[in-house]
């Protein structure tokens, strides 16, 4: 039989006993046993339900303790047995040891020193005592309770009232005092608390001083009446199973806070920032991110603290970010009651680390293919370049040469042999058309006066070109790197030559601009407009120019409006 | 008709220096080559020619860096005309051909005892 099932089970036996022992239940006292059935049973409710969700804890068993310590004498005095009456009369009041062995155990289920045990040892021992003191002084006829009640087995004679009324009245000073030293103890606790557990000792808090004032009260200090002291005042126990929902309600809070804030991080996001998320939406402001040294010196936190990770400081425990040793997650020892939190959490760090790294990956993956988009414009352009110095140098050389000699030879010829002369004649205007037709190939390979003058002659000597009349407002003097030159020529070069064959333009207008860190390129007409990048191949082969430069191509070009087409290139 | 000035023709390219050569010769023209703006320097020094036909294009320098040298001749030494050539267009180098102390430029193609005579008419008027 599983502990959870005879755990429902002595709680579903203790409240049929309860039912029975007292069915059925004379109408005054009616509120007293709903109120006895509600909160013993709320304390066996918490203990089956502690008992599940912390199963190495042993608040579990304290919760179904206090429940049964509450219930089982109220069944015992009602069974119409004197030895069992007799022992429901002794037992009566021990929850309240109980209750203080909750209290200071709360959160982890372990007393956290020797004193605190004697503590508790101390109360038990003390209500016993006492308890076994005053029954035998205790003629139940003291109670108004004469014929209806068995009889007290333990009693001595005929009992004594003054003695049974001493003993109770210094059994609830020695309560007072205990109790006074448990709320020490658990604000002792709360403060040299951190993290998760200093937040977790926040309800008990408000909840023992209650539960200890309800002893107090319902003691034999005070004289109320039987409704308030055994019906009303007793309600306040329910706090103590409050305490679990609380906790229960957090820890679920936490592992939703935990997937939000994950949500939540910004993409790449430094682990200081990751940090900082989880110890948020965990509730444990110790939570320490800590990554292993390359070198093999140890851990280092996010602010830079170095952490001991095997053998972790008192209060704290270490777990691995997804299985690795490589980052670590340092925490408050409270949270290893809650084990399945610990493993979200570390779920959830190791998702966003990985994020993040993959996130650099790509980032750097990027870069890279930006780099070599560049490298391979920029050797294209040197190829180009070299293409024209080699036509320069050879064939256009060598054309030229030839042209000479054709004109020489023409010359000697003229003279002695005219049909020659025209023959030669006609070969030398073929060799300069060859030359020309040269010259124009080799200038739309790469322009040499884009490498001989820079922007500013190269622009000129475009807008002389362009068949639209074209006028240029600025072009910087200076001389920039290869590329950036290069690029904004061919911006210039393929706008002029799209307002020629397609704008149907009046005019056209350059304008370069070098601005901090940028070289801006502006082309606009007074033409029909509707040019867009999708469109043409030429447009679009030029964003990509643009952008091997890490430049942007802007294209405004509404119909009947004109075209404006600007690049924003990047210059160092 | 005046006595033929002496030509200099500073090219690294040895056809056309030949052909050059031979049309400037036909044209009544004494002709001195040089391959090199260093050369080109020296011969002007010695030869002391009054037209230099420099080719921008150069191994070693380029025709406006010599024509700058040629210019910053000592005084009392007449500076020769100094006409550049390419086998490219004055276009392809932009404002450099006005800003630099030549007479002016010749495409390589367009060469004549003719054109050169107007540099050296242009330049004693």
């Amino acid at each position: 039989m599983s502990r959870r099932l005879l755990a429902v089970a002595g709680a579903a036996a203790a409240v049929g006993c309860f039912v029975w022992s007292s069915w059925p239940p004379p109408s005054r006292y009616a509120p007293i046993e709903v109120s006895f059935a509600v909160v013993g049973l709320s304390y066996m409710v918490a203990g089956i339900a502690a008992w599940q969700r912390w199963p190495s804890s042993r608040l579990g068993l304290l919760f179904s303790i206090v429940g049964y310590l509450y219930l089982v004498p109220y069944i015992l005095v009602n069974l119409a047995n004197p030895v069992a009456f007799t022992i429901g009369v002794l037992s009566e009041g021990l929850y309240d040891a109980a209750l203080a062995h909750l209290g200071l155990a709360w959160p982890t289920g372990r007393l956290r020193s020797r004193f605190e045990c004697g503590v508790v040892i101390a109360e038990y021992a003390q209500l016993v005592a006492f308890s076994v003191a005053g029954t035998m002084f205790w003629n139940p006829a003291f109670s108004g309770c004469n014929a209806r009640c068995p009889a007290n087995v333990l009693l001595i004679g005929d009992g004594s009232r003054s003695a049974w009324n001493t003993l109770n009245t210094i059994e609830a000073y020695v309560g007072l005092v205990i109790s006074g030293i448990v709320l020490t103890l658990i604000v002792l606790h709360w403060r040299s608390a951190r993290g998760w557990s200093r937040r977790a000792m926040v309800p008990v808090l408000w909840i023992a001083p209650a539960v200890a004032a309800e002893t107090v009260l319902t003691g034999s200090l005070f004289n109320f009446s039987a409704l308030v002291r055994y019906a009303l005042l007793p309600l306040v126990l329910l706090a103590g199973p409050a305490l679990f929902v609380i906790s229960t309600v957090r820890a679920r809070t936490a592992g939703g806070a935990l997937g939000t804030a994950i949500v939540d991080l910004e993409p790449g996001a430094s682990p200081t920032r990751l940090r900082e998320a989880l110890a948020r939406a965990l509730g444990d402001s110790t939570l320490q991110l800590a990554f292993r040294q390359p070198d093999g010196a140890g851990y280092l936190d996010t602010s830079g603290q170095a952490v001991e990770v095997v053998r972790p400081d008192p209060g704290r425990a270490v777990v691995p970010v997804a299985g690795s040793d490589e980052a670590v997650l340092v925490y408050d020892e409270g949270l290893q009651v809650e084990p399945q939190l610990v493993k979200l959490t570390a779920a959830a760090a190791s998702m966003a680390l990985e994020h993040a790294r993959l996130q650099a990956e790509v980032q750097a993956q990027l870069e890279q293919v930006r780099a070599s988009r560049a490298r391979i414009v920029e050797a294209g352009d040197a190829e180009r370049r070299r293409l024209e110095r080699d036509l320069h140098d050879g064939a256009q050389q060598r054309l030229v040469t030839l042209s000479l000699a054709l004109g020489m030879a023409r010359d000697r010829a003229a003279g002695a042999d005219p049909e020659l002369g025209s023959l030669i004649e006609s070969a030398s205007k073929e060799a300069k058309e060859a030359l020309t037709e040269l010259r124009e190939l080799a200038r739309g390979i790469h322009p040499a006066v884009l490498t001989e003058t820079g922007l500013a002659g190269a622009i000129q000597a475009l807008a002389e070109r362009s068949p639209v009349a074209t006028t240029i407002t600025a072009v910087p003097d200076g001389r920039f790197p290869a590329a950036i030159e290069a690029t904004a020529y061919f911006v210039v070069c393929e706008a002029l030559a799209n307002v020629a064959k397609h704008a149907r333009a009046g005019g056209a207008q350059v304008t370069i601009q070098s601005r901090p860190g940028r070289l801006v390129v502006e082309v606009s007409d007074d033409g029909a407009g509707g040019a867009r990048a999708e469109r043409g191949s030429g447009l679009r082969g030029l964003a990509d120019r643009v952008a091997s430069v890490g430049g942007v191509l802007r294209i405004d070009s509404p119909p009947g409006c004109g075209t404006r087409l600007e690049a924003d290139i990047p210059c160092p | 008709m005046q006595p033929a000035a002496a030509i200099l023709i500073v090219d690294d390219h040895d056809g056309f220096r030949i052909f050059a050569r031979g049309m400037l010769e036909a044209a009544g023209f004494t002709v001195a080559e040089a391959a090199t703006g260093a050369e080109a320097t020296e011969a002007a020094r010695t030869v002391r020619p009054g037209l230099v036909l420099l080719d921008i294009q150069l191994p070693d320098t380029d025709g406006f860096e010599v024509a700058r040298r040629l210019a910053a001749a000592p005084a009392g030494d007449p500076a020769p005309v100094v006409v550049l050539t390419s086998t490219r267009e004055a276009r392809d180098y932009g404002g450099r051909i006005a800003a630099s102390p030549a007479a002016g430029f010749l495409p390589k193609d367009q060469l004549s005892g003719a054109a050169l005579r107007r540099f050296l008419a242009r330049d004693q008027s």
